[in-house]
C-alpha cells in the first residue's frame, strides 16, 4: 500500500511537469494557431542551460532561473515570432509544421555541438531538503513542481477567460484584422503568446529535468520527455487548459504505474524499449481517441502557384537523360574515393534516399498529408530485405513494398479522420515509437544487419557500378510513376482533396479512401527505398533510420521543393553528402534552410524573387517598391508564370 | 419505389444551434424537380447553415432531410453527392491549384473507383456527359452541333457557364466571378438531380447574371431541382418558381415571387417592422 501511494505521488509529480509542458503548448496554439513541434527542444535547451549555469558556472539557482525564464526564454520567443512565425499567418497547414520542425532540429543540432549527446547530465534541485508524509519521503522540489503546475493552470485559465489581454490573445488567431480594429495590435498579441509559450516550455524543461535525478538528462531523452506533454495537450484539444492539466496528471500516473508495476515482469531489453516508447504511445492513443474532424467550408482559397507538370513525353525524355547521366557517372566515378567513401556507393544511397523523397512528393506535395515516418517504413523495408530469403533477394524487395503498404494503411486508418496537424503528430508518434520500440532493440539490427546485393538470373549486381545503375533505374521508374500518378485521375484527386476537403466530399468523393491509398503507396515506396538502401550499403544499423534523421530529410525535401521530383532528388543529394561528410551540421543546415525558405511554398526550385527567399523587412520593402513582393500576411507567394518549373 | 411525384428535397423540422445561438429553428422546406426555388433572407438568417445541413457538412440537432424517398439525415457528404446532390459555396471552395478544366474533370470522373484503370487514362475521352445533348451552347461544339469539332464534356461544361477557352487557367488565379462559374461547372459535372447554389451571382456583372439565370431555367426545364440562395433580387424574382424566406433561422414566408414581394413579414424582415421606405424596398423588388 505504501509503495502504491509512493508511486501515485511520484506519478502526480511527473504529471505536474507534463502539465506545465502541455499548457505551454496550448498557450502557443491558442495564441498563434501553430503547434510548436520545437516545444520539447526549447525545454531541453532550458534544462541544459540550467545545468550550464548552476553546475558548470556555479551561478546561484535563483539567478539561473531568472536568466533562463525572464531573459532567455522571452527573448527567444519574441525572436521566433518575429522572424519565423509572423510571415506564416494564413499559410497552408504544412508550413508552420515544417518551420517548427526546423526549429526543433536546429535546437537539437546546437545542443549536440555544445553538449555531449552520449553523456548524462545531473542537475542541482531548485530547492533542497525533504520531509515525510504518511511514511513517504517527499522532496520540497517535488512539491514545488506540483505547486507551480497548479498556480499556472489557475492563472492561465483566469488570463484567457477573464482579462482583456487574454481575450486579445485568443482573438488574434481567429481574425487579426478584426482585433486591430478594436485597437489592439495583432502582432504584439501574437508575440506575447510566443513569449508566454517559450517561458512555459523552458519552465517545463527545467522542472521535468529535475524529476530525472536518478538518471540525469541527455539531449534526445530530454527533448522527448516533454513530448509527454503533447499527449495531454491533444486530450485537451489544444485549447482546454483544465482538461489538459488533468490529462497530464493521468499520463504521469499511467507512466509511473507502467514503469513500476508492469515493466519489472518483462525482459530487460523490452523494458527499456517500452519506457522510451511510452511518450509516443500515449500521444498516438490520444490522437486515435480524438473525435472525427467535421469537414468545413473555410472559404480560404489556396494561393500557391504550382510548378508546371511535365507531360508524358517530357517525363520520358527527362528519365532517359537521367539514366544516361547515371551511366556516365558510373564510368567516371568508378573506384573514386573521397575521405574513404566510394562515390558510387554514395550515389546509390542518394538514389535510394531519392525514392523516399518521391514518396514525400506524392504524399505531402500532392495530397498535403505531412508524414514524419517515411524513414520508419524505410527502416522496416531494409530490415525485411535483410531477413527474407537470405537477404539480397527480389522477394525481400517485394515483401518490403507489400508489408510497408499494409503498415502504412494501418497507421493511416485510425488517424485519417483527423486534421493535417494531428495526422502529422500521429506519424511523429509512430516514427519515434518504431525507432525506440523496434529499431533500437538489439535483436533487430544488432551490431549491423548484413544484406547481400540483389542477384537475378543471369545478372549480378555485386559490383558498385551495377548496383548504382540498378538503383538509379528504379529511382527513374518510380519518378515516372509519381509523375504519371500526378497526371492521372488519382493525382488530380490527391491535389483536389488537399485544396478543399469540403468541396472534395461534395462532388461525391470519399477523402478517407484517397488518403489511405496515398499513404499506402508512399509507405510502399519508402519500403522499397529501404530495401535498396540496404543492398547498397550491405550493412545497416538502427542509426541509418533514426527518428531525427527522418525529420531532417523531410525538411530537406521541403527546402528544395516537395512538389517536384527534382526536389526529391536534390534533397537526397544534400542529405547523403552532409551525412557522409559533415553529420554534425546536418540538423543545422536543414533547420536553417527551412527557416529561410519557410515562405516559399514551392521551395528553392520555385523561387523567382529574392524577397521570397529572405523574409527580412528591408528586402521585402525593396521588393515591394520595385513592384514585387507578396502581401505581408497573405501566405501567398509571388511566383509568376515565368517561375514555373518542370517537375 | 418510383420517385415520380416526390419532391427532390424535403427538409422537415430542422433545427441547429451553435452554443446558445439558434441558427435554424424547425425549418421546413420542399424543392420540386424541374423548378428553381429561391431561398432568401437577410445576412445571418441561416441560409448557408441550411445548405450545410442539406449537403451534410453540418449536423442538425434535430429534424430530417430527404432526397426523393431517401432519408439523407446523418449521411456523409460524399454519399449525398453520389445520390445526385451538388452544391456551390458562398465563400469559394475551389481546387485552387488545379486548372479550371481539372476542377470540372474531378467532378466528371467522380464515379471512377480508385482501383480502376480509368485513373491512368486521359479521362476526358471516357467521361459521362452530364448535360442533355440539346443544351450545348451555340458555337461550343457540344453534342448538339453535328458540324462542329468534338469537344470534351469538361470543355462543354465550362463553355456552358461562360468559361470557353479557360480550361487551362489555374483556378486560384481567376477573378472571383469566373471562379464561381468554375464551381458551378464542377457541380454540374457530377450530373446532379438537385443543385444547391450559394450566391452564385455575386461578382457577376449584369450580362453574366442574366446568362446565369437563363442557364438555371434551362437546367430546371430538363428536370433538375435548383435551390438558389442569392442576394440579387432581380435574378431571384426573375427565375424562381417558388421562394422561401428565412429570418433568424425561421421560415417566415413561402410563395411565388409575387406573393413574396408583397408579403408583410418579408417586408418587415428586410426593412424593419412597420417601415414603408420605398427607397429600401428595392432590396426585395426586382
Amino acid at each position: 500500500m505504501t509503495s502504491f501511494l509512493q508511486y501515485t505521488i511520484f506519478g502526480v509529480i511527473l504529471g505536474a511537469g507534463f502539465a506545465v509542458a502541455a499548457t505551454g503548448l496550448v498557450v502557443t496554439y491558442t495564441t498563434s494557431g501553430v503547434f510548436n513541434f520545437a516545444h520539447g527542444a526549447v525545454g531541453m535547451i532550458a534544462a541544459f542551460g540550467y545545468w550550464e549555469l548552476v553546475a558548470n558556472h556555479h551561478v546561484p539557482v535563483v539567478w539561473a532561473l531568472v536568466i533562463i525564464l525572464a531573459v532567455g526564454a522571452p527573448i527567444a520567443g519574441a525572436l521566433v515570432e518575429r522572424v519565423l512565425m509572423r510571415h506564416l499567418h494564413g499559410a497552408s497547414a504544412e508550413r508552420p509544421i515544417m518551420v517548427t520542425l526546423g526549429l526543433l532540429v536546429i535546437l537539437t543540432g546546437v545542443a549536440t555541438i555544445v553538449w555531449t549527446p552520449s553523456r548524462q547530465y545531473e542537475l542541482n534541485p531548485i530547492v533542497s531538503g525533504s520531509f515525510r508524509l504518511a511514511s513517504i519521503n517527499l522532496q520540497y522540489q517535488q512539491v514545488l513542481t506540483i505547486g507551480i503546475a497548479i498556480v499556472l493552470v489557475i492563472g492561465l485559465r483566469f488570463l484567457f477567460s477573464s482579462t482583456r489581454t487574454g481575450v486579445g490573445l485568443r482573438a488574434v488567431v481567429d481574425d487579426p484584422s478584426l482585433l486591430a480594429m478594436s485597437g489592439a495590435s495583432p502582432d504584439a498579441m501574437s508575440q506575447y503568446g510566443w513569449i508566454l509559450g517559450f517561458i512555459m516550455a523552458a519552465l517545463a524543461g527545467v522542472l521535468l529535468a529535475l524529476t530525472q535525478e536518478q538518471t540525469g538528462i541527455s539531449i534526445v531523452a530530454m527533448t522527448l520527455l516533454v513530448v509527454n506533454g503533447y499527449a495531454a495537450a491533444i486530450v485537451g484539444r489544444l485549447k482546454n487548459i483544465p482538461v489538459t492539466f488533468i490529462a497530464a496528471i493521468v499520463i504521469g500516473l499511467a507512466e509511473d504505474y507502467i514503469i513500476y508495476y508492469l515493466l519489472p515482469h518483462l525482459s530487460q531489453s523490452l523494458n527499456s524499449d517500452i519506457t522510451l516508447a511510452l511518450p509516443m504511445v500515449f500521444l498516438f492513443i490520444a490522437l486515435v481517441m480524438l473525435p472525427s474532424v467535421r469537414l468545413r467550408a473555410v472559404g480560404r482559397l489556396s494561393t500557391v502557384r504550382v510548378p508546371r507538370m511535365p507531360n508524358g513525353k517530357e517525363s520520358l525524355v527527362g528519365g532517359a537523360v537521367f539514366i544516361g547521366l547515371a551511366v556516365v557517372a558510373s564510368l567516371v566515378l568508378s573506384g573514386v574515393m573521397i575521405k574513404g567513401t566510394d562515390l558510387l556507393n554514395l550515389g546509390g544511397e542518394i538514389m535510394a534516399l531519392g525514392i523516399v523523397g518521391l514518396s514525400l512528393v506524392l504524399l505531402t506535395g500532392y495530397s498535403g498529408q505531412v508524414s514524419l515516418c517515411q524513414f520508419s517504413f524505410m527502416g522496416i523495408g531494409a530490415f525485411l530485405m535483410g531477413k527474407i530469403a537470405g537477404g539480397g533477394s527480389l522477394l525481400g524487395l517485394l515483401a518490403a513494398a507489400l508489408i510497408c503498404a499494409a503498415l502504412g494503411a494501418l497507421v493511416a486508418l485510425p488517424t485519417l479522420r483527423l486534421r493535417s496537424l494531428y495526422f502529422a503528430l500521429a506519424t511523429f508518434a509512430f516514427a519515434d515509437a518504431v525507432n525506440q520500440g523496434f529499431f533500437q532493440d538489439s535483436r533487430v539490427f544488432g551490431a549491423g544487419l548484413n544484406v547481400g546485393r540483389i542477384v537475378l538470373p543471369g545478372l549480378s549486381f555485386g559490383g558498385n557500378r551495377a548496383e548504382f545503375l540498378l538503383v538509379s533505374v528504379v529511382f527513374v521508374l518510380l519518378a515516372l510513376l509519381v509523375l504519371l500518378i500526378r497526371r492521372s485521375l488519382f493525382g488530380r484527386r490527391l491535389v483536389a482533396m488537399n485544396d478543399s476537403p469540403a468541396a472534395y466530399a461534395t462532388v461525391g468523393l470519399n477523402p478517407a479512401v484517397t488518403k489511405v491509398a496515398a499513404f499506402a503507396i508512399a509507405a510502399a515506396m519508402a519500403g522499397v527505398a529501404g530495401g535498396l538502401y540496404a543492398t547498397v550499403n550491405q550493412t545497416i544499423g538502427s542509426s541509418d533510420f533514426d527518428f531525427f534523421s527522418g525529420i531532417i530529410f523531410v525538411l530537406f525535401v521541403t527546402v528544395w521543393s516537395i512538389r517536384t521530383v527534382s526536389g526529391a532528388f536534390l534533397a537526397a543529394v544534400t542529405y547523403v553528402v552532409l551525412t557522409t561528410y559533415w553529420s554534425k551540421g546536418l540538423g543545422l543546415v536543414a533547420g536553417a534552410g527551412i527557416i529561410l525558405i519557410g515562405r516559399a511554398a514551392n521551395g528553392v526550385i520555385g523561387i523567382d524573387r529574392v524577397s521570397t527567399l529572405l523574409p527580412l523587412p528591408w528586402v521585402r520593402r525593396a521588393a515591394r517598391s520595385g513592384g514585387g513582393g507578396a502581401p505581408a500576411n497573405s501566405g501567398a507567394l509571388p511566383i509568376g508564370g515565368e517561375a514555373r518549373v518542370a517537375g | 419505389m418510383t420517385e415520380d411525384g416526390l419532391p427532390a428535397l424535403t427538409v422537415s423540422q430542422v433545427s441547429v444551434s451553435f452554443g446558445g445561438v439558434a441558427a435554424l429553428t424547425d425549418v421546413n422546406l420542399v424543392v420540386w424537380p424541374g423548378t428553381v426555388t429561391g431561398l432568401i433572407g437577410p445576412n445571418g438568417a441561416g441560409k448557408t447553415t441550411l445548405f450545410n445541413v442539406i449537403s451534410g457538412l453540418q449536423e442538425a440537432d434535430r429534424g430530417t432531410v430527404h432526397f426523393f424517398d431517401t432519408d439523407m439525415t446523418g449521411m456523409k457528404p460524399y454519399r449525398r453527392a453520389r445520390l445526385g446532390l451538388a452544391r456551390t459555396f458562398q465563400l469559394l471552395e475551389l481546387f485552387g491549384t488545379l486548372t479550371a478544366g481539372e476542377n470540372v474533370q474531378v467532378g466528371l470522373d467522380s464515379t471512377v473507383k480508385w482501383w480502376q484503370w480509368g485513373h491512368f487514362r486521359q479521362a476526358f475521352s471516357r467521361s459521362r456527359d452530364p448535360l442533355p445533348a440539346g443544351d450545348a451552347p451555340a458555337g461550343s461544339g457540344g453534342a448538339g452541333g453535328s458540324e462542329a469539332p468534338a469537344v470534351s464534356p469538361g470543355d462543354r461544361l465550362l463553355a456552358e457557364v461562360g468559361l470557353a477557352g479557360k480550361s487551362e487557367e489555374q483556378a486560384n488565379a481567376m477573378p472571383t466571378g469566373l471562379a464561381r462559374n468554375v464551381e458551378l461547372a464542377r457541380g454540374l459535372a457530377i450530373g446532379p438531380r438537385l443543385l444547391l447554389l450559394d450566391e452564385p451571382g455575386s461578382g457577376l456583372d449584369e450580362d453574366e447574371s442574366r446568362a446565369l439565370g437563363a442557364l438555371l431555367v434551362r437546367l430546371a426545364s430538363n428536370g433538375m431541382a435548383v435551390l438558389l440562395v442569392e442576394h440579387d433580387m432581380s435574378l431571384v424574382m426573375g427565375i424562381c418558381d417558388k421562394i422561401d424566406v428565412l429570418d433568424f433561422g425561421h421560415v417566415i414566408a413561402t410563395g411565388t415571387p409575387e406573393e413574396i414581394r408583397s408579403h408583410p413579414a418579408v417586408q418587415a424582415a428586410y426593412l424593419g417592422a412597420g417601415s414603408t421606405d420605398d427607397a429600401h424596398s428595392r432590396d426585395v423588388a426586382p
